[in-house]
């Protein structure tokens, strides 16, 4: 399948399609969110637009990863799904595919890619986020499998999900010791607490593990190796994913056309769409590499630091724009950009923070020598 | 049709790869006859993308200038030109103005700069005669005066003419006037922004070679997390405007793209220079350093055809009259 050829057949499916594909606007939880995203996912993947670009062998139709950007792109730059929870089955979806045994990831990839399944991702903790090496949680030898216990932190949508990639500590100290699982969320043990976000969502979590039980086919890659599928996971991340978010974002800009422009406003309006492209143009790059099988490296910190500051630019230019609707306003769009806006404050923490990805960029790229 | 393909591309890069070669070695009149010699100009219609990118880079790292901006310039003015390619330089708006020179029917008068000049008997400026923007052909003779800018980066050898009451013969007027200022400035804003860039790379390599020999409190300079992040920062910087600018030539809209890459070009050339200097320190601030005639060249490069201050507000103002946010570029 052609790019050209996959982006004229979505967008003609979804003009096609039509009305049922734009979320509720007046029900702003992530219940209604995510049930329209369940929705959205299943039409999509009974008209096949949501198994291209993923491979046979877990239920997709093949062709370039560059499909899953384009799908998400046209989705997001019309605000049919919204950026953040269109990510999960990125995050997390490509590791499976790569790393977990093929008689596992065969039975339940389609139910991910169709909406029936969500899937979290459980790597930072409460003593470990920049420095997730530290991480504490343990999986130790049990029966057949493992057994795990310890306490994630941040785990998006973990209250939501079917299952969680999780990272524990299968060997020593530091990163070489650690170990990658696919968990049921259903397991006994097992138990996401919400927390509420400034954005006034309950999307996180702190999820406690206590004595898990988990087969030894749930082990993704090796043992030990779990640090790689990490890289991979946040590899992943760099690619349709970044793609999406910055359809979104430039879609929010163009709300913003609406509102009264002028003096300085142009100005600020400009500046934040000149970030946007530095960024999409950076990450046009990034898409054909995963595209040509290259696995983000390094570089890809530059892409992150761009988005974030693109986000935060684009946010921050519609609290002005916006005059007030954002601090005082109380109709269901006032909500929906408050919480756009509340949400990108987190765009320089999450995935990674910017200083983490900054000290990547100097090491990796300027090659300067690391702090003792 | 493939291999006519592969050739192409391989003539493409060694190309390239003289042009850098020449712009490395050669400054000044020695660089502008070799480069007119391998058919610079000629190249900038068969392959402009790689013959721009590769010169205008290596002139900014290297800190060289030579008159093949003029060639840059030329280039859509070529149906309109009064006397041959090589008699004419173009004359750019001086620092902060839109055009040379505007009149309302009375005296003309003119302001405005020559980057790269040649010898040459005919500017062509861009000016408004009676609010509809026109291209003159100004000769030496018509009450112009012309002064060699010292200024911030003497070495760039730019001219300044000025003129209160100018003789002019109209070039071009009326849509073909508009639509090749609007050729001129985009070529003009692609080859600066790839200038600038060289000179924003030869901060940072300045910046970071010193960050990583430097050693105070016992250890290098570049392994505290202050000086990490200025220089991570030029780099983010400078990776923007150089996917920015690699983009232009495939964007829908080259107007809009030309400029956005101007202006993040314009925009790391501040960061870098801000970064740099102060990773560098008291040796960056010396003239015997080499980092500030990197810093100086960037802003002054920055200054002209719109500057990273300047370009967000003709940005936005394009991004509203077209009421959409453009895509520019596809996957």
């Amino acid at each position: 399948m052609d790019v050209r050829e996959f982006r004229a057949g979505v967008r003609e499916w979804i003009d096609e399609v039509g009305e049922s594909l734009v979320p509720p606007i007046e029900d702003q939880s992530v219940d209604a969110q995510l049930n329209h995203q369940r929705r959205v996912q299943r039409l999509l993947f009974d008209a096949g637009w949501m198994r291209w670009g993923w491979p046979a062998r877990v239920g997709g139709l093949g062709g370039s990863p560059i499909l899953r950007a384009v799908l998400g792109e046209e989705l997001t730059s019309r605000a049919l799904v919204h950026t953040t929870s269109w990510s999960m089955h990125e995050v997390l979806g490509p590791a499976v595919a790569e790393f977990g045994r093929p008689d596992l990831v065969e039975g339940i990839f389609p139910r991910l890619l169709s909406g029936k399944e969500f899937w979290c991702q459980g790597f930072s903790e409460p003593d470990a986020g920049s420095d997730l090496g530290s991480m504490r949680t343990t999986a130790r030898p049990h029966r057949d499998g493992w057994v795990i216990n310890g306490e994630k932190l941040w785990t998006s949508w973990a209250h939501h999900a079917t299952r969680c990639v999780v990272l524990a500590r299968t060997g020593g100290p530091g990163s070489r010791g650690v170990s990658a699982f696919l968990v049921d969320m259903d397991t006994p043990g097992v138990t996401a607490s919400p927390l509420e976000t400034m954005a006034g969502v309950d999307e996180f979590c702190s999820t406690s593990f206590v004595d898990v039980e988990v087969p030894a086919q749930r082990l993704l890659g090796e043992l030990d190796a779990g640090w790689r599928v990490a890289q991979f996971i946040l590899s992943c991340e760099r690619g349709p994913i970044f793609w999406q978010r910055g359809a979104w974002l430039a879609h929010h800009l163009g709300l913003l056309l609406e509102t009264p422009l002028d003096g300085w406003s142009v100005s600020a309006l400009g500046e934040a769409y000149q970030l946007l492209w530095a960024f999409r143009t950076t990450s046009k790059s990034t898409q054909d590499r995963i595209a040509a099988g290259d696995l983000p490296g390094p570089e890809a910190s530059v892409d992150k630091i761009m988005i974030a500051a693109a986000e935060q630019a684009v946010f921050d230019v519609a609290r002005e724009l916006l005059r007030g609707d954002i601090e005082t306003g109380d109709s269901a769009r006032s909500r929906s950009w408050r919480r756009e806006w509340a949400y990108s404050r987190a765009a320089t923490i999450y995935g990674g923070t910017s200083e983490i990805q900054k000290d990547i960029v100097a090491s990796r790229l300027l090659g300067l020598p690391r702090s003792p | 049709m493939t291999e006519a393909l592969t050739i192409d591309a391989a003539e493409r890069a060694l190309m390239a790869v003289t042009l850098r070669e020449l712009a490395e070695a050669l400054d000044g009149p020695e660089l502008a006859q070799a480069l007119e010699a391998f058919g610079f100009a000629d190249l900038l219609t068969e392959a402009p993308r790689d013959a721009v990118s590769a010169l205008f880079t290596t002139l900014g790292r290297a800190g060289s200038m030579s008159t093949s901006l003029q060639d840059v310039l030329l280039q859509p003015l070529a149906e309109h030109l009064p006397t041959p390619r090589t008699e004419c330089n173009v004359l750019l708006p001086g620092i902060g103005a839109d055009v040379v020179g505007a009149t309302d029917g009375e005296a003309l008068t003119v302001r405005g700069l020559v980057i790269g000049a040649r010898t040459a008997k005919v500017f062509l400026a861009p000016v408004t005669i009676q609010g509809e923007l026109t291209w003159i052909g100004i000769e030496g003779s018509s009450g112009i005066s012309t002064r060699r800018v010292e200024g911030l980066d003497p070495a760039l050898a730019m001219i300044e003419v000025t003129g209160v009451d100018v003789a002019a013969d109209v070039v071009v007027a009326g849509e073909p006037a508009v639509a090749a200022w609007t050729a001129v400035a985009t070529a003009g804003r692609l080859a600066l922004g790839y200038q600038i860039l060289g000179a924003v790379g030869q901060m940072i390599d300045l910046a970071v070679d010193h960050a990583r020999s430097r050693v105070q409190f016992g250890r290098p300079i570049g392994s505290f997390q202050a000086v990490r992040n200025r220089l991570a920062d030029a780099h983010i910087a400078r990776e923007g405007a150089a996917a920015a600018l690699a983009g232009a030539w495939d964007a829908d809209d080259a107007v809009l793209a030309g400029l956005l890459a101007k202006s993040l070009a314009g925009r790391a050339a501040r960061i870098a220079a801000t970064h740099c200097q102060q990773v560098l320190a008291g040796i960056g601030f010396t003239a015997e350093h080499p980092f500030h005639r990197f810093l100086a060249r960037a802003l002054v490069l920055d200054s002209v055809l719109g500057s990273a201050a300047e370009l967000p507000a003709v940005i936005g103002a394009r991004l509203i009259s077209a009421g959409t946010i453009p895509r520019l570029v596809d996957l």
